[in-house]
């Protein structure tokens, strides 16, 4: 059944593409795919494009897709390995969400940080203490590694 | 009296690093939750360095599941009632099925291919759609009267 949705979440995408975010199989592989996530504008991310690796496990839509960011990220949510700190993506997945849901929830986290759940503590910390200085540092990495 | 590290003859340093220390929970947690139990000297090894609490608290999911008895006793939609609409887990219409076993959670009346909540239930005890508790509680109940019967049994045998 995997290959059968993956195909059909496929299918939506191109019949109604979403703005802030493209994704696609990598080569005939159904079950890798990489996305792109444009920096939302209202956010330090704003002017970048994040790139995103995605691999569908055979059991989908019962597990979630492992996503990691492959783009540098200065965000308390995503560390360095670009593992992402999302409850949809772990305990709180649900069959009924689709990866176009689960990229648009990646956006929000982008433009809303959730320094209270945080896997780089050290930004989550600058995050609560001193706004500016991290969307200063933010800006830096997106001018660096994501323009 | 002795401080915690003294008593337990640890460095209060080796304890210091508290971010790196979640970095790194969070990356065994990751590779934890991947694993599949396909793997299961991994899983052992793996089990063997984590603390109880902490191996309950990230398998406590896989445990959730329903009985089989209770999926068993979905009740079905019957065909004539069957909507016009996707199954929110497969995204295929529940009538192009020739032979279509939709059936209802009793909590929420959300409704799928009995086929493919089967296999969510069987490690997950929420509705797909809303995410609140399917009733479980029927399993609880034939344990009680086994449980009585035994007793009776002791009594007469």
């Amino acid at each position: 059944m995997s290959s059968k949705r993956i195909s059909k979440e496929l299918n939506d995408l191109r019949k109604d593409p979403i703005t802030s975010f493209s994704a696609g199989p990598v080569g005939d592989d159904l079950f890798h795919w990489q996305a792109s996530i444009m920096g939302p504008p209202d956010s330090p991310y704003a002017g970048g494009v994040f790139f995103l690796s995605i691999h569908f496990p055979t059991d989908y839509p019962f597990k979630p897709p492992k996503i990691s960011f492959t783009t540098k990220i200065y965000h308390p949510n995503i560390n360095a390995n670009g593992n992402i700190c999302l409850d949809i993506l772990k305990d709180q997945w649900s069959p009924a969400l689709t990866l176009s849901k689960v990229l648009l929830s990646i956006c929000s986290l982008l433009t809303d940080a959730n320094p209270d759940d945080p896997l780089v503590p050290e930004i989550a910390h600058i995050y609560k203490t001193d706004r500016s200085k991290y969307e200063t540092t933010a800006r830096e990495w997106t001018k660096k590694f994501a323009v | 009296m002795s401080s915690y590290h003294e008593e337990h003859n640890t460095s209060p340093h080796t304890q210091s690093n508290p971010q790196g220390r979640r970095e790194i929970r969070s990356e065994f947690r990751n590779l934890y939750e991947q694993l599949t139990p396909t793997d299961p000297t991994l899983i052992s090894l793996l089990a063997s360095l984590l603390p109880p609490e902490l191996q309950e608290e990230w398998g406590k999911k896989s445990n959730e599941g329903c009985s089989q008895a209770f999926i068993d006793s979905l009740p079905r939609v019957p065909k004539d009632k069957i909507p016009n609409d996707l199954c929110s887990i497969c995204f295929e219409n529940f009538r192009e099925d020739e032979y279509p076993l939709v059936i209802e959670l009793p909590h929420c009346s959300h409704k799928f291919d009995l086929q493919c909540i089967s296999v969510w239930l069987s490690s997950n005890s929420t509705c797909p759609v809303c995410r609140d508790k399917v009733n479980h509680n029927a399993k609880l109940d034939i344990d009680t009267t086994e449980a009585e019967l035994e007793e009776d049994w002791g009594m007469y045998g």
